[in-house]
C-alpha cells in the first residue's frame, strides 16, 4: 500500500531531536537518568506518597525526595499539580539543551503532549475529602484534566503557536511525540515541544490493584513467574525540530524521530489481540512510514509491562514483523528501571531509547526471574549489550487497544 | 498555525446532545433558537438557579444491548451510538472497507470521571475491597474512541485528545492530517463528554458555576471526513468540504495582534460558529460582526468536547456552495478556526 501520496512527511524531512529533559524516579535529570540505563538500577521500590500498605502490591517507581521548592518558588509549586511540576521541570532541562527560544517566533513552536492520570492524586484528597464530610480545598481540582500542563508549559516558555494533549492512556506520550514530529514535518510548526507526564494516584495505583495486574516484586518483564506491572511516575520531553533548521542554526542534533504509526487494535478493552497481529501492522506501519526495513532496526524497546499476556502477544508481534531475524533484535523492558510510568511511559521510553543509542547500548531488562517458553526471543536479561545499531523502535499499547510505535534514529 | 486540507470532505454526522438523539433532532432547536437546557436538580448542588444540557431523550437500551451496554461509561455509550449513526449516515459499510484504513479522532473532556468518582468513593469508604474492577477501564479519557472502535471495528489511527474547550477541535485537525497523510480512508472525529453530578460540585467548589462552567452540556458529535476521491470512488454523498484549519496555542502577553492575525481567514464567511468560550472574546469576530451567528452552546450546552456537536449543528445548517467558520477558544488557548464549505462543489 502506498503511504502518504499527499502532504510533507516524515519520510521525506528529518524531524532532528535538539533538547531532552527527564524526571523520573530513576534519575531526576539526564545524566542521573542515563546512569540508572547503563548500570541497570532499578527504581522500584517502597510508596509514600500514599497509603498503600492495605493493597497486596505496596511498591512503584515513585519520585522520591522530592522538595518542589527545590524547582519552583512556593507560589508557583503552589499552582502546579505532582505531574505539572514534573512536566516543567523536565522540558525546562529539554529547552536548555536545545537552545531553541529565541530561534524561532514564539507562534511558530508548539507543545504536544501525552498525559494520564494527570492531577489526580490532588483531585483524589479533594474527593476523599468530601467522602469524609470534611472541607476540601477547590485549589485541588485545578488540574484534574490533562490538558492543563500543556498549558502550563506554553506559559511557562511563551510557546504560542500549538497546543494538544494526547489521551490514550499508555500510549499517550509516544503518539505526541510522533505527532509533533509530524506537524514539523509538514511544516506547521517550526519545532515542538513533545513529550509527556504523568503522576502515581490512588485512582491507578487501586485500580491495576483491583484488575491484579500489579506485580509484589518489581516487575520482570518476559520472565517466567512474572506476575504484572510495577507503576512509575515522571516525565519526559523533547526538542524537535528539522534538521536542515537545527543544523542552520547551529545546534547540536542527539538523534531523529524516523516516523511513527497508531492504530486501533478494535478488540477489547484492556487485553490485547493475542496473536499479536494487530500490534505487528502497527509496527510495520511505523517503519513504513519511515522509509525504512525491519532490517535496519537494531533493537526494540518493548511496551514490555511485565504483564503475563502482554509481554507473550509482544514477543509474537517481533517474530511477525522480523521473520528468522527476531532472534537478532533484541526486545528489552525499561520499564523494570522506570516502572510503569502510564501516560508519561512513551516519551520516558524514547527517550532512554536515544540515551542508548548515543551511548551504543542495548539497555538490560532487569529483575530477571525465569525463562518463559512463550517468551523466546533476546531481551538481555543477562545485561546490557554494546551495540552500534542506529535504529531502534519503542512500543507503546495502551487500554482501549491504541497501539504507538515510534521509529528512532541516531 | 495554518493547515489547509483542500479535499477532505464531509460524508456523514451525528448527534446527541440536549437537543436530541439524531442530526434531524438537532436541526429544530437549532433552527429555531430554542434552549434545550434544563435546571440542575437541587439535590445535586443543594441550590437552585443553574440549568444543563442533559441529553435526556438518550437511551443506551434503545441502541445498544443491555448487557452490552452496562459495560460502559456514560460517555462511551455517546461516542459508541454517535459512531454507529455517522457511519450510517455515512453510508459506510464496514464489511466493505478495510478496517486498517477506518479510524476515529475524538476530542473527550469529561470522560472516564464519572467512573473514577465511583471507583474512589469504593476505595474510601470500603477500602481496596470496595474497588470495583470493572469500573477501571473506562476511567481513561480514550475509552469512548476506543470503545466505539471496538464496537465497529475500526482499526485505523485511533487518537482522543482533550485540550479545553478545543478538544474536539484539536482531534478534528489530527483528523484531516491523518487523511492527507493516507493513514486512513475514513475517519470519525468530534467528541463526545457527559456530565454528572461530581462534575458540578467541582465546579461549584472552584466557584464556576456562574462563569465557564455555566451551562454545560453532554452529548456527542461526530462528523465523518474522507478524501474527495474516495469518497466519490464508493460513491459516498458530499456535504461539504474541509478548508483551512488555523490553531494557535496561547495569545502571548505583548504580541497578541501576531497571533489574532494567524487566526484570521481569507474573506468573510456567511455564518460563524462560535464553540467553547469563542463568544467571550470580541477579537475573534473582529470585522464579522454581520455575519450571522450559530451558537449551539446556549441552546444544548457547551463542555471541552461539544466542539463536535457545534460543528454538526454547523453542517446542518450550512447550504450548498455557503462557506462557514468554526470559531473555537478557550480562554487560556488554544484557539481554532476551522473553514467548511457547503455541498459537494470542490472550493477554491
Amino acid at each position: 500500500m502506498s503511504y502518504r501520496r499527499r502532504g510533507a512527511s516524515l519520510r521525506n524531512k528529518k524531524i532532528a531531536i535538539t533538547g531532552l529533559g527527564i524526571f523520573c524516579g530513576a534519575g531526576k535529570n539526564r545524566a542521573s537518568f542515563t546512569e540508572s540505563l547503563l548500570k541497570g538500577r532499578c527504581a522500584i521500590g517502597p510508596v509514600d506518597l500514599f497509603d498503600v500498605s492495605r493493597f497486596p502490591a505496596r511498591i512503584a517507581a515513585q519520585v522520591r525526595d522530592f522538595d518542589p521548592l527545590d524547582y519552583f518558588d512556593r507560589k508557583t509549586a503552589g499552582r502546579l499539580m505532582r505531574a505539572d511540576q514534573f512536566a516543567l521541570i523536565a522540558a525546562r532541562e529539554a529547552l536548555d539543551m536545545s537552545g531553541v527560544l529565541g530561534h524561532y517566533g514564539p507562534y511558530d513552536i508548539g507543545v504536544s503532549m501525552g498525559a494520564g492520570a494527570a492531577g489526580m492524586y490532588q483531585g483524589e484528597l479533594w474527593l476523599g475529602g468530601i467522602v469524609r464530610g470534611e472541607k476540601s480545598h477547590p485549589s485541588l481540582l485545578r488540574g484534574i484534566l490533562p490538558d492543563r500542563t500543556a498549558t502550563a508549559i506554553a506559559g511557562e516558555f511563551g510557546l504560542c503557536g500549538y497546543q494538544g494533549s494526547i489521551t490514550t492512556a499508555c500510549s499517550s506520550s509516544a503518539t505526541a511525540i510522533g505527532w509533533g514530529a509530524g506537524l514539523i514535518a509538514s511544516d506547521r510548526l517550526d519545532a515542538c515541544v513533545c513529550g509527556g507526564t504523568d503522576a502515581l494516584s490512588l485512582l491507578t495505583y487501586g485500580g491495576f490493584n483491583s484488575l491484579r495486574v500489579i506485580d509484589p516484586e518489581p516487575c520482570s518483564p518476559f520472565s517466567l513467574g512474572r506476575q504484572g506491572i510495577s507503576l512509575g511516575e515522571g516525565a519526559a520531553y523533547l526538542v524537535l525540530e528539522s534538521e536542515e533548521r537545527a543544523l542552520s542554526r547551529g545546534a547540536e542534533i542527539h538523534g531523529y524521530i524516523l516516523g511513527y504509526a497508531i492504530g486501533g487494535e478494535a478488540y477489547h478493552m484492556t487485553a490485547p489481540e493475542p496473536t499479536g497481529q494487530e500490534a505487528a501492522r502497527v509496527i510495520r506501519n511505523a517503519l513504513e512510514y519511515s522509509g525504512i526495513t525491519s532490517e535496519s532496526v537494531g533493537w526494540v524497546n518493548a511496551h514490555g509491562t511485565g504483564t503475563p499476556l502482554n509481554d507473550v502477544v509482544e514477543s509474537k508481534a517481533m517474530r511477525l514483523v522480523f521473520g528468522e531475524r527476531a532472534d537478532s533484535v533484541p526486545l528489552v523492558s525499561t520499564k523494570a528501571i522506570t516502572g510503569h510510568c502510564l501516560g508519561a511511559a512513551g516519551a520516558i521510553e524514547i527517550a532512554a531509547t536515544v540515551m542508548a543509542l548515543n551511548a551504543g547500548i542495548i539497555p538490560q531488562t532487569l529483575n530477571y526471574r525465569d525463562k518463559d517458553p512463550e517468551c523466546d526471543l533476546d531481551y538481555c536479561h543477562d545485561g546490557l549489550k554494546v551495540s552500534d545499531a542506529a535504529i531502534a523502535l519503542s512500543n507503546s499499547f495502551a487500554f482501549g487497544g491504541n497501539t504507538t510505535s515510534v521509529v528512532i534514529g541516531k | 498555525m495554518k493547515a489547509t486540507f483542500s479535499d477532505i470532505v464531509i460524508t456523514g454526522l451525528a448527534s446527541i446532545s440536549a437537543g436530541g438523539v439524531g442530526t434531524a433532532q438537532m436541526r429544530e432547536p437549532v433552527e429555531q433558537g430554542r434552549c434545550m437546557l434544563t435546571p440542575v436538580p437541587d439535590a445535586i448542588l443543594g441550590e437552585t438557579g443553574h440549568l444543563w444540557g442533559k441529553a435526556t431523550a438518550f437511551r443506551a437500551a434503545d441502541f445498544i444491548p443491555p448487557l452490552k451496554a452496562r459495560k460502559l461509561d456514560r460517555c462511551s455509550l455517546f461516542a459508541t451510538v454517535a459512531t454507529g449513526m455517522a457511519l450510517k449516515d455515512a453510508g459506510v459499510d464496514m464489511a466493505a472497507i478495510p478496517p486498517e484504513r477506518v479510524g476515529i479522532a475524538l476530542g473527550c473532556g469529561f470522560g472516564g470521571i464519572a467512573n473514577s468518582e465511583e471507583l474512589l468513593r469504593g476505595y474510601f469508604t470500603k477500602g481496596p475491597e470496595g474497588l470495583v474492577p470493572m469500573l477501571f477501564p473506562n476511567t481513561v479519557p480514550n475509552a469512548a474512541a476506543s470503545n466505539a472502535s471496538i464496537e465497529y471495528g475500526l482499526k485505523g489511527p485511533n487518537v482522543t485528545q482533550v485540550q479545553r474547550f478545543c478538544s474536539a477541535e484539536s482531534a478534528f485537525l489530527m483528523a484531516c492530517r491523518f487523511l492527507e497523510e493516507e493513514r486512513a480512508d475514513i475517519m470519525l472525529t468530534g467528541g463526545a463528554d457527559d456530565l454528572n453530578a461530581i462534575m458540578l460540585q467541582g465546579f461549584k467548589s472552584m466557584g464556576q458555576l456562574a462563569s465557564h462552567a455555566a451551562g454545560f452540556g453532554e452529548g456527542s458529535g461526530i462528523v465523518v471526513l474522507e478524501r474527495r476521491e474516495h469518497a466519490l470512488r464508493r460513491g459516498a454523498g458530499i456535504r461539504g468540504s474541509v478548508g483551512e484549519i488555523r490553531t494557535i496555542g496561547s495569545l502571548l502577553p505583548g504580541r497578541e495582534a501576531e497571533g489574532a492575525a494567524i487566526l484570521k481567514g481569507d474573506g468573510k464567511p456567511d455564518i460563524v460558529s462560535l464553540s467553547g468560550s469563542a463568544a467571550e472574546l470580541p477579537f475573534l469576530m473582529e470585522g464579522m460582526t454581520d455575519v450571522p451567528r450559530l451558537e449551539v452552546g446556549p441552546l444544548v450546552g457547551r463542555s471541552l468536547a461539544m466542539g463536535g456537536v457545534a460543528m454538526t449543528a454547523l453542517l446542518l445548517s450550512l447550504d450548498d456552495g455557503k462557506r462557514a467558520l468554526h470559531l473555537a477558544a478557550s480562554p487560556e488557548g488554544p484557539f481554532f478556526a476551522i473553514d467548511f464549505f457547503g455541498g459537494p462543489s470542490v472550493q477554491s
